[in-house]
């Protein structure tokens, strides 16, 4: 079997594969920004006391964590037609992944401001601060250090939902090896590939997450 | 801002802390049952009880960290829970010390004395800074003024804390057990700075069952029991003479070792 096993062939379509895992990189990267932005807002919301930002965020976030990414990423990119909107298949997948994972991410911030000792709100709270400064100067820079992690984790777990992507043909990284498999007969190489890349992207994100563990290490540590 | 209609606290002279017939419940809980009492500027009283005895809930409710029932709590000449007090205002003229010190983890010891002057009080960065020196160099800390917390022992921690609330200028201190979480030998250092704290002619009102600080410096004892002030005196009447069974019982207790 291995004997089959044609490197050559892979050899040939790196190019391929090279675009393929750049533009899983940055849709990745640009879709992650996009998360961090829907999940800031949302965790906001869900952190006010009136049920009127609440309630919907809860939702949201709800509607997001019960159904397939595959089901939302359908839904956008034949729903959004319907309703007039017609955009290039490249930003109905950030679309898709921002909106996904921004859900996820406010979950992850939303844990991290809840994770502040409550002395540290009536600390701030007893000197006169004001919400915004007490969020600003006290709850977010610690908030701060413990998200990182488990956004990492998040930004990791985007990369892979990428592939799906593939399926509304954006020419990411799972597109090249679908691309292979299908033009030469190839199936093992092209996606045994793509997962090496994935692997590499991968222990990237992990490197990254260590190299910030032990930057924000270094001052202020909890007693 | 004019006079509150709706009570004579705010027309006839009034301590710098008033309470009257303050009640408050945690559920069906009274915590607070019918509190009068009068803090007069310069006093120091020292409220004592068993544990559960509202004795916290009470200096709480003073900077507004609980909210009354019912009843009037006039501090510095505002009635907390009137729409015209602004409590974000009046909780600069106060400062809290807690039991767990609650000191910002992130932030040296002289960041921590600054940060409210900086952005709260609009102080100019330099001159906070050289005030919080000066505080920390009063509570024995000159040495650890870039220190973060986590390097710092619990005692040198709560006297960071008590720096940090001087640093507000405030004309109230509230002290929720400042000594309670602190190992023995830590408790005097940070007695000390409440004393000279005191003799600077702070209003303070604070939680502690440390007797030795009571006769020191306290003009009153509050004792409390079951959410009510059980009884009101001078430190050597409190200590000497206590009227009820309830306060001699207590005694008892803390006095035995």
């Amino acid at each position: 079997m291995l004997e089959n096993f044609s490197f050559r062939t892979i050899v040939e379509y790196l190019p391929l594969f090279g675009q393929g895992l750049v533009t899983t990189v940055w849709l990745s990267a640009l879709s992650f920004l996009g998360a961090l932005a829907v999940g800031i807002v949302l965790c906001a919301m869900n952190l006010q006391r009136g049920w009127l930002f609440r309630a919907p965020a809860k939702a949201y976030i709800d509607a997001v964590r019960a159904t397939p990414l595959l089901a939302q990423l359908y839904f956008l990119y034949f729903g959004l037609p319907r309703l007039g909107f017609v955009l290039p298949e490249l930003v109905v997948g950030i679309l898709a992944l921002s909106l996904n994972s921004g859900a996820y991410v406010a979950e992850i911030i939303r844990a991290g401001i809840l994770s502040i000792p409550r002395g540290q709100v009536e600390a701030s709270v007893a000197s006169g601060m004001t919400y915004v400064q007490r969020m600003r100067l006290v709850i977010l820079p610690q908030a701060f250090k413990v998200t990182i992690p488990p956004l990492l984790g998040q930004a990791i777990v985007l990369v892979k939902d990428s592939a799906l992507l593939s399926l509304i043909s954006v020419a990411e990284l799972t597109r090249a090896g679908q691309l292979l498999a299908s033009d030469r007969f190839m199936p093992a190489e092209g996606f045994l590939t793509i997962a090496a890349f994935y692997l590499l992207l991968y222990y990237g994100l992990k490197g990254l997450a260590a190299l910030s563990g032990r930057w924000l290490g270094t001052a202020g540590a909890r007693t | 801002m004019t006079a509150n209609p709706k009570g004579p606290a705010n027309m006839t002279k009034t301590g710098m802390i008033d309470f009257r017939g303050v009640n408050k419940w945690f559920g069906a809980l009274n915590v607070l049952k019918d509190i009068t009492l009068s803090v007069e500027p310069r006093e120091v009283v020292v409220v004592c009880g068993p544990s559960g005895s509202g004795k916290s809930t009470l200096i709480r409710c003073v900077n507004g960290l609980e909210a009354i029932k019912d009843g009037d709590l006039v501090v510095d000449g505002q009635r907390l829970g009137d729409p015209a007090t602004n409590m974000t205002q009046l909780r600069t003229e106060i400062g809290f010390v807690f039991q767990s010190f609650n000191l910002y983890p992130h932030k040296t010891a002289l960041e921590n004395v600054t940060l409210a002057p900086i952005h709260v009080r609009k102080i100019p960065r330099t001159e906070a800074e050289k005030a919080g020196r000066e505080l920390l160099a009063k509570v024995g800390l000159a040495d650890k003024v870039n220190a973060y917390p986590a390097q710092l022992s619990g005692g040198q921690q709560q006297r960071v804390a008590i720096a940090r609330c001087l640093g507000m200028r405030p004309k109230i201190m509230l002290f929720d057990e400042p000594t309670s979480a602190l190992d023995p030998e830590m408790i005097s250092e940070v007695l000390d700075v409440m004393v000279a704290v005191a003799e600077e002619g702070m209003t303070m009102m604070v939680v502690t069952h440390e007797m030795g600080f009571a006769r020191k410096v306290a003009q009153r004892v509050v004792f409390m029991d079951a959410g009510a002030i059980v009884e009101s005196g001078t430190p050597d009447e409190f200590f000497s003479h206590p009227r009820t069974d309830r306060s001699r019982a207590f005694l008892s207790k803390i006095l035995r070792h």
